[in-house]
Parts: structure tokens; C-alpha cells; sequence
């Protein structure tokens, strides 16, 4: 009990919205990459140990289509960017996951489907290691390029919800303060502008000034922090809301394809039954194609947005940690489940963020696994799936 | 007789171990030594995770983790208490092995057990994780030396210790293969069901198979630590446990001579491609364009060879004989298409070292092993005596293989 | 059935054991090859032993007859693969002079290369394999994971080594034959930290770490003692793992704490996304670092919000020391442009400080060589200027705080080794 009055007491309650909110959008991207997982285990009953990769590939061509629009840090000018960058950047990500993933089934899997399921993951995990390692000797991995912040239009757009608006007395402090602050900074620039002096080598006048406008600085500072946490706010980039608004619609699509067109009950039949739904007239191959290709697109707009809006750095490496992650939140959902894929990389992408909001960041990596640990030890079916264990 | 062959056996085998120990000290450098070091712990390893995977049928992808079990908790035994202890040089040493290897074997008991209602791709992912799991703990273990690592005194430049336990790892698995005792072990490599059906003690064999194989990892990662001296939790990441998969497979699930031959295969040909230097004195380089146009080379290659073994027209020796002819020409074709692709000039400028291309070898053979012959080159075929008889043209020779 | 087989590993282990005693008996354990002991040796832990004396290694090292050379490890690949090139670009450029010049009385010196591959292990066994192959002395290497590792190996092969980049100061405790050219954490995060408190004003500033690399932990643990003892407030701790790629958990964590500054004692991969998802995370308060923030890709990958940042660097490409003028030249004539990192002219430094002791040295043997570089005195490095004499391996150097903005590194502030002697 004492232990858990300890945890509890360190815990930092307002910060728990914003971190809800964080750990939702982190887990938008893992559940657009279990998506693909939970797509191809259905079909296949394989885990498609590449699909990381598959989604690697996908940033790396976000990142050369953004150099192709003139987003090249070598270049003179950048050109402002439209909704259309993205939109071409976007197409280029799908299209190319699109075809590697067809390729990949095509060549490594197709050919061991009467092999037993070991030994196509072991060629899956051939693939991944092949993709890792040969593209880190042709694709720049170090210093890891990022993509230019200008070709997100959105960049500076962000959404504030306020909860618990700031006491209206910490408001007007921050207001009164900051007119003394800015008067300030102006003096301090023009009294550098005119005396020549680097702003770190002062004369003991020019050390003077720049100690009171420090002062003016940290009070209107202090103002404004208190202002932030007086209330508990949320901020929301519109990059993320549009990551977050998209996995949704996707996701929904997706369910509408599998349950009400002809191409989605295809799809059922052949993860049900492969031999049966070919008897019955089905494509197996094109329907198998077919959903690599969803599976893999979507894995590709994920990583573009990925890659655009939050800005991380690309190696070759980087699709191993959310690849392996994707797929225990699709475990969690309940493989072969649409929406459980969905509802499994998010709450996988909001106890990952929990834990770090609890004081236990080194160990975030080591929550995912854990989660499938428990969850194949007490549900195998997944939040959402079904509960028979299938022993054979 | 049979009493007598298994003890000349041992004597020969430690004596060996002890042979190749000071032969290696005496004409080989310290580089040479760390080869032959390497070798042998990579076989026990390799031949541990075989039991595991091929013997018995589990997929474990994990077992790095019990390498590092037993590397660090050995480790750090050592630079608690070795000051301190009665015991001091080779039977400190051994002790750490034994050590290591109970250690290790608490750990393939927790890993274990879960295996018992999980199928191979989740088990797969579940001993991954595990591994993950310790790498993340011991990081984090400022005891354990966290990301700094572990420093490990005394160190043991031991080569025949390491041999040995080869030897003994190769002769446990041997001995449980091929005498009844394996028989619960293959029966649920074959069918879980019908062992279960005819008494077979399912859960006691996976968790044996668990048991076993990571103890000798463990034991392996205690002389690891020994050796080197310094171990973090980056000498034990996923890569890790991936070669050690790669061997397997080439060897042959099931194969103990062919995981035991592939490891000290697979296990020196990184420095054997490291150490391949340019007629300048570099190290020697291809380019972009000749990778590319190998691995195309060779997908068309496999392509076509696997059409015509699918196929199975013609005798055996006039396929072998196509398969021949398909090398040549994907050797052929490899060297047209490095000279073609080389037009574009970042392909051809970009310079790789060999050494580089390690992993996508290792990965390239994996997929090529698994369209080709996904039993391995040795499927599971053992090295015996009685092979070895029939070679010099005995007939008549007793085959006592109970199991295929 | 069980009971058998038990029985029979353990009848195994026993006849193992009773011959591992046996053979106990008589020449020992398998020596280690050249120089090293064949009784278990008790390697020194980093950062360990007493202060002051640092003690001599043990071992007789290698001795030149024909050909001399020297040894360099670096990462040439891996993610420390922007620094590895610069300072293997610089080593080079450091002997083809010294050759030209003469080289050691007429002799012509070789410089053999390995590669570390960003990681400790790889880069023990490169020292190892240069010291089996001969070379006096090793130059390397830039991170201090590494460079602790390597110094293991130098002190125990009685080899000297001279660090190029590590700023960890338990590397040169190791042993009295392990030299830096560059400045240590010890000067770095007390250097931050007073720039943060005095220059910039700043009082609650929050520690971001990169747990995976000791460089960042023991940056971090100077930095916040330094400033603490200045009278400023460590408001938050928060880590990270090298790789990862979303730090919003942890920025959020930051914030509630309401920090004025935030010290990023990592690597610049992880840095710039941490900059930009600081500001979008509404963090906008003064960011710090150390020499890890040092490459050409920071500003691409922490864009508008890593502008106006500070952090501490070794030397600045446009300072006007004829020395560094001249650096630059020879080097945008042999590799045109300008070296993308520091580590270039602190490569140049290490490998031509090693090759002029080599010169003064009174012999050719590594003994001869550790001695030399001890007596090194006003070495007129580009990175500044290197007195190895009586300092326990860590010259006294100065450090620049510089700013980052769109021009690149702006010189800021310059401290002085003396400011901080203790």
C-alpha cells in the first residue's frame, strides 16, 4: 500500500490530459501500420516481419519526393508549400509501398506458401533484415536527413482546447508585465546596434542593461508560465489531428471494404478457408495481392505523415521498433480485426505514453512487450477478438 | 565395446579441445585465438538453439536473451565476489559456466512456459520480446553497468574451456537425439496432437527443450563475458539472435553436425569479408552497381532454379547439371548487368566495403535457403561413424538411425 | 527416464571438471597473445582508483624495427559516422604532411585504419587487432563509450592512446599512457552552466539525457552539479533512448515543471526532432547542449525551433588563429569544402601531436613514445593550443559557446581552461 501511495504522490495530475492526448496520436501511427499486419495475418496467417520495412521505405520516399519539389537542404530557395506538396508527397509514399510490398509477396512469399509457417517467417524475417541492411549501403542513414519543417504548410497551426482556463489574475500579471519586457529588449538591441559590443562581451554598462531586460524577461516569463499551468490546456498540432482525423477515415473505409463490398467478402473467404474460397470461384492470388497492397499503402501514408508533420529523422532502421510495436497492438486488438487494430495501436500508443508520464521513460520500450505477454497469456484472441486458442 | 567407444570418444574429444588450445596459443595471435573463441561459442549457441527449434519444433527467435542472462549475471558475480572467494583461476571460472548456465535456465523456464498454449509466430514475437525485455532491464541497471557496460574481472583467455562446452553441448544433444529419450522431443516436433494422444508429456518436453537449450546459451554467455572482459547490452541485440537463427537454418533444423559446421562457417565469414583488402592496401570495396546487379543476378537464378525443382523433370544429375548451368549464367549475368547498371553514376560511385555487406549476406541467405531448401544443407542428416564406413566402402554397415 | 539423463550430463560435467582442475595443474590458463599475462588479469574499471597518480601500465608494449606506425580507430560507419569520416579525413591530411615533411628522421610512418562501427565492442577489438599488428600508438576515438573501451585494451598492451573527441574524464584515470586533446565533461557542463546562470540568466532549467550513451549521462550529471553549485535549480530530469523518435511524453513531463531552459546533453540525431516537438509542445524556453550537438544536420533537423540555441563546442571554423586559416585551407585543397565537424581539426591535432612525439620520442618502442607524449608542452593545435605535461592526460583547452543560428555556429562566449581550475 505504501508503495502505491509512493507512485501515486509522484504522479503529476495535470499533465495527464495532455499526455492522453499525446499518447493517442502516437498511437495513430502504430494503428496504421497493425493495420497492414492485422490485413496480412488474416489472409496469410503470416507475420509479415517486413512490413516495418515496407514502411521505412515509405518515409524514404516522402523524403525524395520533398527533394524533388525543391525542399533540398542544398537548395538556394525554398518555395513555399501547398496542400498539394503533400498530396504528391503522399501518393509517391503509397505507390511505392504499394509495389514493394506487392514485390515482396510476390517473390518471397507466394513461392513458400505450401512450406510451413516457420519457414515463411523466417523468409520474412530474410526480407526485413535484407531491406534494413541493404538499404543502409545506398540510402543516407548517417547524419539521418530529416524532412524540411517548410513543406508542412501546417507547421505553425495548432489547436488549443482549454480545459481549466488560467486564473484571470495570472492573465493580467503576464499582460502587465510584458510591455516593460518588450520596451526593454528595444533598448538593449539598439544600444548593441550602436556600440558594436557582442551581447556576451559586455561593458559593465552594457552588462547593467542587459541584466535589467534579463529581469524584465524572466518576470514576464514567469507570468506567462504561471499562466500555462494555472490552467490545463491541450495542444494539439494540426499535423497531428490531421494523422489522427486520417487513420480514422482509413479505418472506416477499410471496415466498409471488408464487410460490404464483393472484393471485402473475397477477402473473408480466403482468411477463412484458402482451399474453399478457391473452390468457390475466388482469385485467391489477386485477393492476396490485393490486400499487400492495401496493407502496404496504408503503412506508407502512415510513415509519410509520420516523417512530415512530427519530423523525425529517417535510418534504416527506424521501422524495426514501430514495426514489432504495430504488431503486438494488432495482437492486442485482436489479429485479423480491423477496428481491433485500431483500438489496439492506440492504447498501445497511450501506455507507452502513460509510462513515461509516470516517471518510467527508460522502460517504454520495454511496455509493449509486456502488454503482449500478459494479453497472450490471459486473451490470445485480443481485446476484440475471439477467445478460442487455436492449438494446432 | 559400447563402453569403450563412449569413453575413447571423450578422452578424444577433450584431448582435442586441449590439442587445438595450445596449438592456437602457440602459433596464433591474439586475433587468430578471438576467431577460434568466437567459433566455438557461436556453435554452442547455434546447437542449443537447435534442440529448441529443430529438435523439438518451437520457434525461438529470442536466444540472445539467455546468452546475456547468463553473460551478466556471471559477470557480475565475478566483480563481486572473485576478490573475495576461495576459488580462484580455471575453477572460479567453470563455476561461473555452471552458473551461468542455471542461471539461464530459470530464464528459458519463464520463456517456456507461456509456450505451451502460444503457436510458432506468436512464440516467435513472444521470445523477441523477451529478449528485448532483458536488454531494457540490464540498461537501465546501474549495478549491471547500464548503458556504460560491464566490466568483467578477472578475464579468462580460455580456448579449451570454450571448446569444451561445445563438445559437451554437441554430445547432450547428440546423445538426447538419438537415444529414446529424444523421442518425446521429435514426436512433438511432428504432430503436438497425436504425442499428446499417445502420453506424451507435452509440456515437460517444451519446457525441457526450453531448459536445456538456454542453459548451454547461458553457460556460453558466462565464458562471453569472461573473455572479453566488457559486455553492454548493445552485444546482445535482436541482430544477434537473428545469426544465430540464420545458422540454424543453414545447418538445418534438426541438424546438429550441420548447425555445429554452419556456425564456424557463418561465424568467420564477417572477418574473412573484413579482412579482404584492395590491391591498394584498403579494404576492399564493389560498388553500388555490382551489389545491385548481384542480388537481381541472384533472384533470377533462384527464380529459375526453384521452377525446375518444383518441376522435377529429368534425373537428378541433369537438374544438378541445369542448376550448374543457371549459376554460371547468373554469374554471367551479374557481370553484364554490374557493367549496365554502372551508367548511373550514384550506383557506381557509391564505394561498399565488404565487410558491410555482413548482414545482407546473412539476410540473402536466409531467403535463398528457405525457396531452395528449407531443410537446411544438412536437412537432418548427422555426421556418424557408420557414415564415415560406408564412405571408405563398407557395405552391410548397421544404420542405427531410429529417427528420420 | 529423467533421472538417467540427469545423471549421465552430470557424470559429463564431472569428468569435465575433474579435467579442467587437472590440466589447472600445469601452464596455466591460454595466454592472451602478445604482451598480455596468462594469469586472469583484473582490469581497471573506468573512473576508478584514487585521484592524482595515474599509474603506469605494466606491460612492455610494441617495439618498432623496420616500419613505424601508428593506429587509428574510428567510426566509420554507424550513427557516429558524421565524426568518424571528419577525423579519419583529418588524421590523413595529418600524415601526408608529416611524410612530406620527413616523417621520423627520413622513415616514412604508416597509419593503419579500423573501424569502430559506432559501437564499444567493434571498436575494442579494432584497437586490439591495430596493437597485434604492431603500431606504436593509437589515435581514437571521438565518443566516450568507445574510447573508455579502447583505453582497457591500450593500458593492458602498455600501448598509449590519444583520444580524439571523449570528453568522459574517467578515460585518462585509466592509466598514465591515455591522453585527450580535447577538453573533458568536467570543463563542459561547468561551462554550460555558467553560461546558463550568468549570461543567459536562466534558473530553473530542466536536464533532458540520452541513457543509452555514458557521454550524455555523465554530461548531464556535470552540468547539473556545476549549475547547483551556482545557486540554480535543477527543475526535472527526464530521459530518452538514442533512436527514438517522439519525445512528447517526455517534453510534457518538462513543462508542468515550468523550466526556463532545457540542457540536451545528447547526440544531435535525437536533438533536432527533440527541439521541434519541444516548440510544438509549447516549450519555448532556451536550449543547451555540449559538443554532441556538433554537425552540419542540426539545423535541418531542428529547423526554425533549434535557432537561437547554444551549446559547447571545441573550436569555430571562423575564428582568426592563423592556425585554423591555415587548416582549412590544406584541407578544402585536398577535400574541398570544410570539414562538417570539429572533429576533423581535433583528428588532425591527435595524429599530429602523436607523430611529433614520435619524433622527439628517444626511441622507437611504445615506452619511448608514452614518455614523449607526456613531455608534449605548447603543441599549436588548430583546435588550440595542447600542454599534455604534467596534466594527467587532459590538456588544458578552451571551450566555445556558440550559437546556433541560419548561418550555422555563431561564436558566443570563449572560457578559459584557468576559469575553472580547481
Amino acid at each position: 500500500m505504501h508503495l502505491a501511495h509512493q507512485l501515486v504522490a509522484g504522479l503529476d495530475f495535470p499533465t495527464l490530459p495532455q499526455q492522453l492526448v499525446n499518447g493517442l496520436l502516437l498511437g495513430a501511427i502504430y494503428a496504421l501500420i497493425a493495420l497492414g499486419y492485422t490485413m496480412v495475418y488474416g489472409v496469410l496467417r503470416l507475420i509479415n516481419f517486413a512490413h516495418g520495412e515496407v514502411y521505412m521505405l515509405g518515409a524514404y520516399v516522402a523524403l525524395f519526393a520533398s527533394y524533388f519539389l525543391g525542399f533540398n537542404p542544398q537548395a538556394a530557395t525554398t518555395p513555399v508549400s501547398t496542400a498539394f506538396n503533400l498530396l504528391v508527397m503522399l501518393a509517391a509514399s503509397m505507390t511505392v509501398c504499394a509495389i514493394v510490398g506487392v514485390l515482396i509477396e510476390r517473390f518471397a512469399y507466394r513461392p513458400m506458401r505450401r512450406n510451413s509457417r516457420i519457414a515463411s517467417l523466417i523468409t520474412a524475417i530474410g526480407v526485413s533484415l535484407l531491406l534494413q541492411y541493404g538499404g543502409a549501403l545506398f540510402l543516407p542513414n548517417s547524419p539521418p536527413p530529416s524532412i524540411s519543417e517548410k513543406v508542412n504548410p501546417y507547421s505553425q497551426s495548432k489547436f488549443t482546447v482549454t480545459l481549466v482556463p488560467p486564473s484571470p489574475a495570472a492573465v493580467e500579471k503576464a499582460a502587465k508585465a510584458r510591455p516593460e519586457f518588450e520596451k526593454l529588449q528595444k533598448e538593449f538591441d539598439a544600444y548593441l546596434a550602436r556600440t558594436g559590443e557582442s551581447r556576451f562581451d559586455l561593458s559593465p554598462a552594457g552588462k547593467e542593461l542587459r541584466q535589467r531586460t534579463q529581469d524584465a524577461e524572466k518576470t514576464y516569463g514567469d507570468a506567462q508560465r504561471a499562466v500555462e499551468s494555472g490552467g490545463i490546456r491541450l495542444i494539439i498540432q494540426a499535423g497531428q489531428l490531421i494523422i489522427f482525423v486520417t487513420t480514422l477515415i482509413l479505418m472506416g473505409l477499410l471496415t466498409f471494404l471488408v464487410l460490404k463490398t464483393k472484393q471485402g467478402r473475397a477477402m473473408r473467404a480466403v482468411s477463412h478457408d484458402f482451399d474453399s474460397a478457391a473452390l468457390m470461384g475466388v482469385n485467391v492470388n489477386s485477393i492476396i495481392t490485393f490486400t499487400f497492397i492495401l496493407g502496404s499503402a496504408l503503412a506508407g501514408a502512415g510513415s509519410m505523415m509520420n516523417a512530415t508533420f512530427l519530423g523525425t529523422p529517417l535510418t534504416t532502421f527506424y521501422g524495426l521498433q514501430p514495426g514489432i510495436k504495430a504488431f503486438v497492438a494488432a495482437v492486442l486488438g485482436g489479429i485479423g480485426n480491423i477496428p481491433g487494430a485500431v483500438v489496439g495501436g492506440l492504447l498501445m500508443g497511450v501506455a507507452e505514453t502513460l509510462v513515461v508520464w509516470a516517471g518510467y521513460s527508460p522502460y517504454r520500450d520495454a511496455i509493449a512487450f509486456v502488454i503482449l505477454i500478459v494479453v497472450l497469456l490471459f486473451k490470445p484472441g485480443g481485446l476484440l477478438g475471439s477467445d478460442k486458442v487455436e492449438k494446432v | 565395446m559400447f563402453w569403450i567407444k563412449r569413453l575413447l570418444s571423450i578422452i578424444l574429444a577433450v584431448a582435442g579441445c586441449y590439442a587445438v588450445d595450445r596449438i592456437a596459443t602457440g602459433s596464433l595471435d591474439s586475433y587468430g585465438q578471438r576467431l577460434i573463441i568466437l567459433a566455438g561459442l557461436y556453435v554452442t549457441l547455434a546447437v542449443s538453439l537447435n534442440l529448441i527449434n529443430g529438435i523439438t519444433g518451437q520457434f525461438s527467435i529470442g536466444h540472445a536473451a539467455f546468452y546475456q542472462v547468463g553473460a551478466y549475471l556471471t559477470g557480475y558475480l565475478s566483480v563481486t565476489f572473485y576478490a573475495k572467494s576461495s576459488l580462484q583461476g580455471i575453477p572460479w571460472l567453470v563455476a561461473m559456466v555452471l552458473a551461468g548456465g542455471v542461471f539461464a535456465a530459470i530464464a528459458g523456464l519463464v520463456v517456456g512456459l507461456p509456450s505451451l498454449r502460444l503457436r510458432g509466430d506468436y512464440l516467435a514475437i513472444v521470445t523477441l520480446g523477451f529478449g528485448e525485455i532483458i536488454r531494457i532491464l540490464v540498461q537501465n541497471n546501474a549495478k549491471l553497468g547500464g548503458s556504460y557496460g560491464l566490466n568483467v574481472a578477472p578475464k579468462f583467455q580460455s580456448i579449451w574451456l570454450v571448446l569444451l562446452l561445445a563438445v559437451v553441448c554437441i554430445a547432450v544433444c547428440r546423445n538426447l537425439l538419438k537415444t529414446a529419450h529424444g523421442l518425446p522431443f521429435l514426436s512433438v516436433r511432428e504432430d503436438e496432437v497425436a504425442s499428446l494422444a499417445m502420453g506424451v508429456n507435452v509440456t515437460k518436453v517444451k519446457v525441457s527443450a526450453f531448459i536445456i537449450g538456454s542453459a548451454f546459451a547461458g553457460a556460453a554467455g558466462a565464458l562471453l563475458a569472461h573473455y572479453e572482459g566488457f559486455i553492454t547490452p548493445q552485444t546482445f541485440r535482436m541482430d544477434v539472435s537473428f545469426i544465430i537463427l540464420t545458422m540454424v537454418v543453414l545447418g538445418g533444423t534438426g541438424s546438429i553436425t550441420g548447425s555445429a559446421l554452419a556456425a564456424v562457417f557463418l561465424s568467420y565469414l564477417p572477418e574473412y569479408l573484413r579482412g579482404l583488402k584492395a590491391a591498394g592496401g584498403g579494404p576492399l570495396t564493389v560498388s553500388g552497381a555490382g551489389v545491385i546487379a548481384a542480388l537481381l543476378a541472384t533472384a533470377f537464378a533462384v527464380a529459375l532454379i526453384k521452377r525446375i525443382m518444383d518441376a522435377g523433370l529429368g534425373s537428378p544429375t541433369r537438374r544438378g547439371l541445369t542448376y550448374l548451368g543457371i549459376l554460371v549464367g547468373g554469374i554471367v549475368a551479374q557481370f553484364v548487368l554490374s557493367m549496365g547498371l554502372s551508367a548511373i553514376k550514384p550506383l557506381a560511385a557509391a564505394q561498399i566495403e565488404a565487410g558491410q555487406l555482413r548482414m545482407v549476406i546473412f539476410a540473402v541467405t536466409l531467403i535463398v535457403l528457405m525457396l531452395l531448401r528449407p531443410q537446411g544443407v544438412f536437412a537432418h542428416h548427422e555426421f556418424s561413424w557408420d557414415f564415415v564406413k560406408r564412405l571408405f566402402g563398407a557395405k552391410n554397415v548397421k544404420t542405427t538411425e531410429i529417427a528420420a | 527416464m529423467m533421472r538417467e539423463r540427469f545423471s549421465f550430463k552430470l557424470a559429463l560435467a564431472a569428468i569435465a571438471f575433474g579435467i579442467a582442475i587437472g590440466c589447472n595443474g600445469g601452464s596455466g590458463t591460454a595466454g592472451s597473445g602478445n604482451a598480455g599475462t596468462s594469469t586472469p588479469t583484473t582490469s581497471t574499471e573506468g573512473g576508478g582508483g584514487t585521484t592524482g597518480a595515474r599509474s603506469m601500465p605494466t606491460a612492455e608494449g610494441n617495439k618498432a624495427t623496420g616500419e613505424i606506425s601508428i593506429g587509428l580507430v574510428a567510426s566509420q560507419n554507424g550513427e557516429l559516422r558524421p565524426w568518424g569520416v571528419d577525423c579519419v579525413n583529418g588524421a590523413k591530411l595529418a600524415i601526408e604532411e608529416f611524410n612530406k615533411a620527413g616523417g621520423v628522421g627520413g622513415k616514412q610512418v604508416k597509419l593503419l585504419i579500423e573501424d569502430s562501427g559506432s559501437n564499444p565492442e567493434q571498436g575494442k577489438s579494432a584497437a586490439e587487432k591495430l596493437i597485434s599488428s604492431g603500431v606504436l600508438g593509437l589515435v581514437g576515438e571521438v565518443s566516450s563509450g568507445i574510447t573508455g573501451q579502447m583505453a582497457q585494451s591500450a593500458f593492458e598492451k602498455g600501448v598509449p592512446l590519444v583520444a580524439v573527441g571523449a570528453t568522459n574524464p574517467s578515460i585518462t584515470k585509466i592509466g598514465a599512457n591515455v591522453f585527450r586533446v580535447c577538453y573533458t565533461d568536467d570543463m563542459q557542463g561547468p561551462v554550460m552552466a555558467r553560461f546558463a546562470y550568468e549570461e543567459l540568466n536562466l534558473r530553473k532549467v530542466a536536464v533532458l539525457t540520452d541513457v543509452k550513451q555514458p557521454y550524455s549521462t555523465g554530461l548531464s550529471a556535470s552540468f547539473a552539479k556545476a549549475y547547483k553549485e551556482l545557486g540554480g535549480e535543477i527543475v526535472d530530469e527526464q530521459s530518452y533512448e538514442t533512436g527514438q523518435t517522439q519525445f512528447s511524453g517526455q517534453l510534457t513531463n518538462l513543462k508542468a515543471k515550468n523550466p526556463d531552459g532545457l540542457f540536451l546533453s545528447g547526440y544531435f540525431p535525437e536533438v533536432g526532432p527533440i527541439a521541434r516537438q519541444a516548440k510544438e509542445a509549447g516549450l519555448n524556453v532556451k536550449m543547451l547542449g555540449g559538443d554532441g550537438w556538433d554537425s552540419s544536420e542540426i539545423l535541418n533537423s531542428g529547423g526554425e525551433a533549434i535557432l537561437g540555441s547554444y551549446f559547447c563546442n571545441h573550436y569555430n571554423n571562423k575564428e582568426n588563429r592563423p592556425e585554423v586559416k591555415d587548416f582549412l585551407s590544406r584541407w578544402t585543397a585536398k577535400y574541398g569544402g570544410e570539414p562538417a565537424t570539429t572533429m576533423g581539426a581535433l583528428g588532425y591535432d591527435a595524429t599530429m601531436l602523436t607523430l611529433q612525439a614520435l619524433k622527439t620520442a628517444k626511441g622507437t618502442t611504445s615506452k619511448d613514445l608514452t614518455e614523449a607524449l607526456e613531455n608534449t608542452t605548447a603543441f599549436n593545435g588548430v583546435s588550440g593550443a595542447i600542454n599534455l605535461k604534467g596534466n594527467a592526460g587532459d590538456p588544458p583547452k578552451r571551450a566555445l559557446v556558440v550559437e546556433l543560428t541560419k548561418q550555422g555556429q555563431v561564436f558566443a562566449k570563449a572560457y578559459e581552461a584557468s576559469e575553472f581550475k580547481k
